[in-house]
């Protein structure tokens, strides 16, 4: 009568969506007290898009959603900034170079670059939202004089939360290349840049609504008042890209926690172009 | 509203359109057979000791459960109450493994996908739950398939039965349209005149699974059918005070209502109304280790929408953190949004569980009429 099928087809498939691959630290250390920057090396290439992110585990432990901070590359090198914020991350700050972590993905839309080529690009970072546009501005700056001009706002609470600082540095030299720096406060540390909110230049900006492109990545709070700013200076909503951070333990639309009305963040973003969700209520909370 | 484009180009982008294939249990077949329904009992109980076989029982406790048959079981169709947890829960269950892992001395691991292949038959499923099912496919097939829903659910054969009586005073399966729903079944049992049962084998699978009875054939299943469902009462069960079809749009136009703060104030945010929903899928991951600490699982286990910290990000933001908000987003979920994303209609079957197992007494069938009579 009626028999069991081969597990065989449901095993590969489990192996392919579900199973972590497992990485080697190949390089660690403090980016801030609470951040620490990781490069992994893993059996194959990932093949990734900037704006991508992957589920890093470590077993035992659990799995996290994890923004991938390097551009596309044909190696076997991945680069992540974790922020110690829970048990796995404390796991994986505990970590030291040659333990293995594990890593599916990657997972989401990403940026597609073909959109942003012949463009203006306006990056508007806020704390770790840097972490993600890095795999998007190391894309640009790779081919720099295929974008117009490019402005990045990177912005963070103080001074010593500031991520990637000597990066931000590089890509000043660059002519093509202007890099706002900006604390929400000193508090009482060196610092030879702005002071303020990343909504705060945007007015000053030289900006042509018609051949720019906007990107965005920060904490919750930061989205709508960015928005505000660029479509004062009418940045059309279909040229502003969001990336958005929801809590996902999936990575493909299944699980149910990143849904944004009828929107998975991990399977339709978690890059979305503003004028798509532009009418969605819980996502621009 | 439209479903946003994706940005990207992997092969995946355009898997959430609305033609997905649900063809679960191969090419649909269609032939009738005539049974009483002792002959049917008998069946049902032949296959249980072929194969594990569940099905509704009360087993001197006050509700029912899916049950597996046994010697001792109470094989019954027409006293029935819908049962605590819907069928579809043993294709989800509340614990299931993913991965079994090793982490060995050296500092590598290993990782092995674990999947549940076992043949089990659920029978005596009624209509919403079958539509449950139906949808549950559709959610997990959805984009990249889920390995660990479908190897339960391509090992598991359906025996529905049809209802002639709402169950109880919270059903509104009619109103929903789960009430003739039959897609998803190998078996379908409906209970016709001269109370004989008409069986229709659906799938090469149900046919099998009819093998060595001697149920009669049976040409004029239609006609019975006619006869059975005119004397269903009419409303069948709660009526809704908008056509199902209307509800996402007028869902749509509620995001600020008083309705949201009525129906919560008594909520006390337990997720019971999630766990006993047949169509919620929503899943927890967690790593569980065995106490060599170093082995272990990763299993999956049943979320909720209306538990507090459901959309709780690193940094301790919440995007839902009010019970109204939780709520909402429960009931657009089942109304306006999967309706919305896959185009198969209302994402409640109408089977009355959460109202009646909720222990404030919230009704989602009383919310949803509220808006409706609020209007769009």
């Amino acid at each position: 009568m009626t028999v069991s099928r081969d597990q065989t087809k449901y095993l590969e498939m489990a192996h392919r969506t579900h199973l972590p691959t497992m990485g080697r630290i190949t390089e660690m250390y403090d980016m801030t007290a609470r951040d620490k920057f990781y490069r992994l090396e893993l059996p194959t290439p990932l093949g990734h898009r900037p704006g991508q992110f992957v589920m890093v585990s470590v077993l035992g432990v659990g799995e996290a959603p994890i923004s991938i901070s390097c551009g596309p590359r044909d190696d076997n090198i991945l680069e992540l900034v974790i922020r110690k914020a829970g048990r796995l991350t404390q796991v994986l700050h505990d970590m030291e170079v040659g333990d293995q972590v594990g890593v599916r993905g990657p997972y989401g839309s990403g940026f597609d670059l073909e959109e942003f080529y012949g463009k203006d690009v306006l990056l508007v970072a806020g704390g770790l939202g840097l972490v993600p546009l890095r795999s998007l501005i190391h894309s640009i700056t790779n081919q720099v004089e295929r974008f117009g001009k490019v402005t990045l706002i990177s912005g963070c609470r103080n001074p010593s939360e500031e991520l990637f600082r000597n990066e931000l540095k590089d890509w000043s030299k660059n002519d093509r290349v202007t890099v706002i720096r900006l604390v929400d406060n000193t508090e009482n540390m060196p610092w030879k840049f702005g002071v303020g909110l990343v909504t705060d230049p945007i007015p000053g900006l030289d900006i042509d609504p018609v051949k720019t492109v906007a990107v965005l990545c920060g904490p919750p709070v930061m989205y709508k008042f960015v928005i505000l700013a660029l479509s004062e200076k009418k940045i059309p909503e279909n040229r502003i890209l969001v990336d958005l951070e929801r809590r996902m333990r999936c990575g493909v639309g299944k699980c149910g926690h990143c849904q944004i009305n009828h929107l998975y963040c991990c399977r339709d973003g978690p890059v979305f172009r503003f004028s798509d969700i532009a009418n969605l209520q819980e996502a621009m909370q | 509203m439209e479903k946003v484009k994706r940005l990207g180009d992997r092969p995946e982008a355009n898997s959430s359109s609305p033609t997905i294939s649900i063809t679960v249990q191969g090419v649909l077949i269609m032939s009738d057979f005539i049974a009483s329904p002792g002959e049917a009992t008998k069946w049902l109980r032949s296959l249980a000791g072929n194969h594990p076989v569940f099905f509704p029982q009360r087993h001197g406790s006050a509700n029912y459960r899916f049950l597996r048959v046994d010697d001792e079981s109470l094989i019954q169709f027409e006293d029935y109450r819908p049962t605590i947890l819907p069928p579809v829960k043993i294709i989800v269950p509340a614990w299931d493994e993913m991965l079994g892992f090793v982490n060995k001395p050296d500092g590598s691991t290993h990782v092995s996908p674990s999947v549940d292949t076992s043949f089990r038959v659920l029978a005596g499923v009624r209509a919403c739950d079958l539509k449950g099912i139906f949808l549950m496919d559709l959610f997990f097939h959805d984009g990249v398939s889920d390995p660990y829903y479908l190897a339960r659910r391509e090992n598991t054969a359906i025996i529905g039965y049809g209802c002639r009586q709402p169950c109880d005073e919270r059903a509104f399966c009619a109103a929903v349209d789960s009430l003739d729903h039959r897609e998803g079944a190998d078996i379908f049992l409906d209970p016709v005149r001269g109370g004989l049962v008409l069986v229709e084998a659906r799938t090469e699978q149900g046919r099998r699974l009819l093998d060595g009875t001697d149920f009669e054939p049976c040409d004029d299943g239609p006609a019975r059918m006619v006869g059975a469902v005119a004397n269903r009462p009419d409303p069948f069960g709660r009526a809704l005070k908008a056509g199902v079809e209307k509800l996402p749009d007028i869902i749509n136009g509620h995001w600020k209502s008083p309705v949201w703060d009525k129906h919560v104030e008594q909520c006390f945010s337990c997720g019971t109304c999630n766990l006993v929903c047949p169509t919620c899928y929503c899943y927890e991951v967690h790593d569980d280790l065995n106490l060599d600490a170093q082995s272990g699982t990763r299993v999956r286990t049943w979320d909720g929408c209306m538990l507090p910290n459901f959309s709780v990000i690193a940094g301790n933001h919440n995007f839902r953190p009010e019970p109204a908000s939780r709520q909402r987003h429960r009931v657009k979920r089942k109304f306006e949004y999967l309706p919305k994303r896959y185009g198969y209609g209302s994402a409640c079957v109408g089977c009355g569980r959460c109202g009646r197992q909720c222990t404030s007494g919230i009704d989602i069938y009383d919310i949803v009429n509220d808006l409706a009579v609020e209007g769009p």
